[in-house]
Formats: structure tokens, C-alpha cells, sequence
């Protein structure tokens, strides 16, 4: 009986406490919508002292190193799995995956700190830039972060490909290439594909390293593709200013409202990987 | 084909463990035990040495496991105890949503419900509480994983015996579920140690603490300490200490996720043996 009460009260109090999250969020930016409005989401200036509230900076930021990191890290994530898995022996393997699994767990703020010391002087040199703050820093960052994740899932996927269907594929006297795409990856896709939205959704909460590398600057990318210039992401812009914000001010509010955005975005992205 | 994919699965192979050995390479010969003790140290950042932060980060890391895991097995317990099939799809799915939501995004809503509506201020309880509910997703995913794997039929022995709920607990699920249990824990553990963002706005400040007084004080960690020190990169004696303190977060780290990779290997090897 006591078992069943405190079982129950258990659950009861995570499910409150998963459903005040949204309803926390949409109440704390509440005086921020009705002060700038919905029309603010794509407002292009940020200058919280002049009470200009534009969010699409940094909307336009978040997007655009994201789509930079995944670029990097999906081919050559997958890559990696597919030398790990079909190419390597099998204790190396598994060295590799255990190689991987460290390097998952490896905070963000101290890739922030290679970003900063080892990244940021590199771009600098290369692209002949100010200081290499950018969001082209930001992507590659971030692509680093999210390698171990889209390789440990891919691994595993090919892994779960069976032996019969392997050996199906050799009876038929398929080479290499198309078993590989005729066989294994039909097989493996959808196990890579919840690694790839797994790593879609760390890379859009990842705020530390991003942050330092980011530039913190609130101007959309001049012209539009133009990575080189210091930006600003949605975590970036939370991060730096909420120790500055008053509690009950407008721009605590709209920095609420960035994070409701992120809180958005983040369960579109796990609602997109149950399918 | 297969030149082009190892061609691409070169950075995703050597990048990662360049990146360790570069932390490694730079934070190792920073370390002594000067250090760390702050003894005969002057200087920005450095005359309390760092065991302060490396024991802020295992307050706030062993309070989250403290909250989490008791609710976390409470959750798995009754989920598969009183619900049915359809409504335990559900919690999973509420949980892989939780676990979608950006952990900074926790940190917001902890910032206002527990620093500023219940005056607890920024203290170690609050980071503890937000630790906590980041980790406790991954928690009860596991424990549910590992509940799932106890075959039926020795539920059903169990209950034909006339066990009720709590001898079934004891008696059958936990020694069965326990290790598999414990590798999530010791996964949760390591992920709350790596968590920056969230606590750098609730829990934490740079300096003038070295033990917290209470839990409603305010505590240094060592991953917000790197990051102030990120900041102050033009003095080459606080680069040094930054490396050292990555490292020894890493190693923290490593620590309890070396361990959760031995438990799960081992428990490999027992089913390939048994089954």
C-alpha cells in the first residue's frame, strides 16, 4: 500500500513537473510578447537598451551552425562507422568505439577552450580575419561535438544488419560498393537517422563551447552566406546576457522567449526522431 | 568507393584523438600539486588552488544523483508495475522529449522558480535540482531498459509464488536489473559533471568561495571556473590552469563513465554466456 502511494506520488510529481516546463516558459516571456510582439521573431535588431527585441539574428545564427555542423559531421560520421564496422578488424573496432565513447563524454566547455586557443587563431590566420569569431567557428565546433554521437549510432546500426542478410548479399555476388548501398545502408538508415536527430538536437542546446567562439555579435550574416563574421545563436544570446538581465524586466522576458524558441525546436526534433 | 569513404573517415578517426592528446599534451605538465592546493600560488585565479572547484563539482554532481536516482527508480517501478503497454510508450515518449528539450533551457526555468520565486538565491541546492532533472530522463530510460530485459516468465513465476509487488521488487527485479541500473546512474553521474551552461546562472560564482556553507550558498565549480578563465586568455599562467583544470574535469569524468563502460561489457559477456 505504501509502496503503491509513493510509486504513484513519484510519477505524479515528474509528470507535473515535465508539463511546467512549457507552461513556466510561456508565462515568463509572456511580458515580452505582449510588449514586442510576435512580429519580434523576426526582427532583425537586438539592442536590449533601446528596448529593440529582434530574435531573427539569432534564430538565423543557431540555423545557420547547425546546418554547417551537420554538414561535416553526417558524411564523415557515417564514413567512420562504415570503416569502423566493414572495413577495420574487429578489435580495432572496438577500440575505436571505445575511442568514440571517451571522446562523447568530453565536456563542452573544454572543446569551448580548444575552440578558443587552437581554432580561433587558426581561422584568424587563414581567413586573414579580425579574430576568427565567427559562425564558420561555431559549425566546426559543433561538428566535433556531435562526430561521436552520429558514428556510435551509425556503428551500432550496421552492426545490427544480420549475418543472413549479409551472407544473402555475397550469394548473389554483389561487390563491396553495392552491398554497401544496396544492402547495409537500407538496413542501417533509420538507426543512423535517430543518431543524426540525436546529434541535430545536442548541437542546438550546445552553449558553452559556442558561445566562446560565437562572437556574441547581434547582426544577420551580410550578405546572408557570409560565415566569416562574428553572429550570435539563440544558446550564445541566453548564456551571456541573463546574468545582466534584471529578474521581471523586459529583456529577461525575451530571453525567456529565446529559450521557449530553443524548447520548440528541441522537441520538434525528438518529436521528428520517434517517427 | 571504398578509398572515398576512408578518405572521409580520416578527420572523424584522428580529429577527436588529436584533440585529447592536444588537452592532454597542455594540461598535464600545468598540473602540480601547487596547483591544486594553492599553496605559495599568487596571482588571477590562483591562490586558492582548485580543490574548492573539483569539490563544488562533486557536491553538485553527487546532490543531483541523490534526487534523481531514488525518483528515477521510483518512475521505472511504477511504470511497470501499474501501467499499461500503451501508456508506458508514453512515458518513454514523454521522456525522450524531456531528454529533447536543451539543458539550458532547464537552467531558465530553475532560475526563476528556484533562485528568484523561492529566494533560495544562486546556490548549490538550485544547481542540484536542475542537475537533476537533466540527468533524470536518461535514468529512467535505462532503468525501463532494464527492467524490459528481465524475461517474462520469472515475473510470472514470481507471481504465481504469490509474491507481492514489493518481494517482486526485491526479490526478483533488482537482482536481476541492478547492474544495468547502475551503468545508467554511473552514465547520469558523468553527464552532470559535464554539464556547464545550466548552472553557470544558478549555482555558481568565480571566487571568494572555496567551501559552501550551506546548501543555499553559492558554490565554484571546476566546469564555470574554465570558463571564467576562458576569458581571461592574453595571461599565459591562466591558460595554464585552465588545460589543468580541463584535465582534471576529464579525468572526473572519465572516471565514472570508464566505470559504466566496464559494467556494461561485463554484462555483455554474461549474457552472450548464459543466453
Amino acid at each position: 500500500m505504501l509502496l503503491k502511494f509513493s510509486l504513484y506520488a513519484c510519477a505524479l510529481l515528474v509528470l507535473v513537473s515535465a508539463l511546467s516546463v512549457p507552461v513556466f516558459l510561456l508565462h515568463a516571456s509572456m511580458p515580452f510578447w505582449q510588449a514586442a510582439g510576435i512580429s519580434s521573431i523576426w526582427g532583425r535588431e537586438w539592442y536590449p537598451y533601446e528596448h529593440l527585441y529582434g530574435l531573427l539574428p539569432a534564430i538565423t545564427g543557431t540555423l545557420w551552425s547547425i546546418f554547417i555542423a551537420l554538414l561535416i559531421a553526417i558524411p564523415c560520421g557515417i564514413c567512420a562507422a562504415i570503416t569502423a564496422s566493414e572495413l577495420l578488424p574487429r578489435h580495432l573496432a572496438e577500440k575505436a568505439r571505445i575511442g568514440m565513447e571517451v571522446l562523447a563524454g568530453i565536456p563542452s566547455i573544454v572543446y569551448g577552450l580548444i575552440g578558443l586557443w587552437v581554432l580561433l587563431p587558426f581561422l584568424q590566420a587563414v581567413f586573414d580575419m579580425l579574430t576568427g569569431h565567427s559562425l564558420l567557428a561555431a559549425g566546426l565546433m559543433l561538428s566535433l561535438m556531435i562526430l561521436p554521437t552520429i558514428m556510435l549510432m551509425s556503428m551500432d546500426a550496421l552492426q545490427q544488419v544480420t549475418r543472413e542478410q549479409r551472407e544473402a548479399g555475397q550469394s548473389l555476388g554483389l561487390d563491396w560498393s553495392t552491398q554497401l548501398t544496396r544492402v547495409l545502408m537500407p538496413q542501417a538508415w533509420p538507426g543512423m537517422r535517430s543518431g543524426i536527430l540525436l546529434a541535430l538536437g545536442r548541437a542546438l542546446g550546445e552553449t558553452m563551447a559556442v558561445m566562446l567562439v560565437v562572437g556574441s555579435l547581434d547582426r544577420l550574416p551580410q550578405p546572408f552566406y557570409n560565415i566569416l563574421q562574428p553572429a550570435q545563436t539563440l544558446t550564445s544570446r541566453i548564456g551571456r546576457e541573463i546574468g545582466e538581465a534584471a529578474f521581471g524586466s523586459i529583456h529577461f522576458s525575451a530571453l525567456m522567449a529565446a529559450g521557449l524558441m530553443l524548447a520548440m525546436m528541441g522537441l520538434t526534433i525528438s518529436l521528428l526522431g520517434k517517427r | 568507393m571504398k578509398a572515398v569513404i576512408v578518405l572521409f573517415a580520416l578527420p572523424a578517426l584522428i580529429l577527436p584523438v588529436a584533440c585529447l592528446g592536444y588537452i592532454l599534451w597542455q594540461g598535464l605538465p600545468a598540473l602540480n600539486w601547487q596547483v591544486f592546493s594553492g599553496q605559495g600560488m599568487s596571482g588571477f585565479a590562483q591562490e586558492h588552488g582548485l580543490y574548492g572547484q573539483v569539490a563544488g563539482s562533486l557536491l553538485l554532481m553527487l546532490g543531483a544523483t541523490v534526487i534523481a536516482a531514488p525518483v528515477a527508480l521510483a518512475l521505472a517501478l511504477f511504470t511497470r508495475l501499474y501501467l499499461k503497454q500503451r501508456l508506458q510508450t508514453y512515458v518513454t515518449t514523454l521522456l525522450h522529449l524531456l531528454q529533447g528539450i536543451p539543458p539550458i533551457v532547464y537552467g531558465l526555468c530553475g532560475l526563476i522558480l528556484f533562485v528568484h520565486l523561492l529566494h533560495w538565491g544562486i546556490s548549490l541546492l538550485a544547481g542540484q535540482v536542475i542537475l537533476a532533472v537533466i540527468i533524470l530522463p536518461v535514468l529512467v530510460l535505462n532503468s525501463l531498459h532494464a527492467l524490459e530485459r528481465i524475461p517474462g516468465e520469472q515475473t510470472e513465476a514470481a507471481c504465481s509464488l504469490g509474491l507481492n509487488n514489493g518481494q517482486l521488487i526485491r526479490r526478483v527485479w533488482l537482482p536481476a536489473a541492478w547492474p544495468a541500473m547502475l551503468t545508467g546512474l554511473l552514465l547520469g553521474m558523468a553527464r552532470a559533471l559535464s554539464e556547464t551552461a545550466p548552472i553557470l546562472f544558478t549555482a555558481t560564482v568565480f571566487s571568494g568561495v572555496v567551501w559552501p556553507d550551506s546548501l543555499f550558498s553559492p558554490v565554484t565549480s571546476l566546469q564555470t571556473h574554465i570558463f571564467y578563465l576562458a576569458q581571461e586568455g592574453a595571461n599565459s599562467q591562466v591558460v595554464g590552469v585552465a588545460w589543468g583544470a580541463a584535465v582534471i574535469l576529464i579525468a572526473l569524468i572519465l572516471l565514472f563513465s570508464a566505470g559504466a563502460l566496464w559494467l556494461r561489457r561485463v554484462q555483455y559477456r554474461h549474457r552472450r554466456m548464459s543466453g
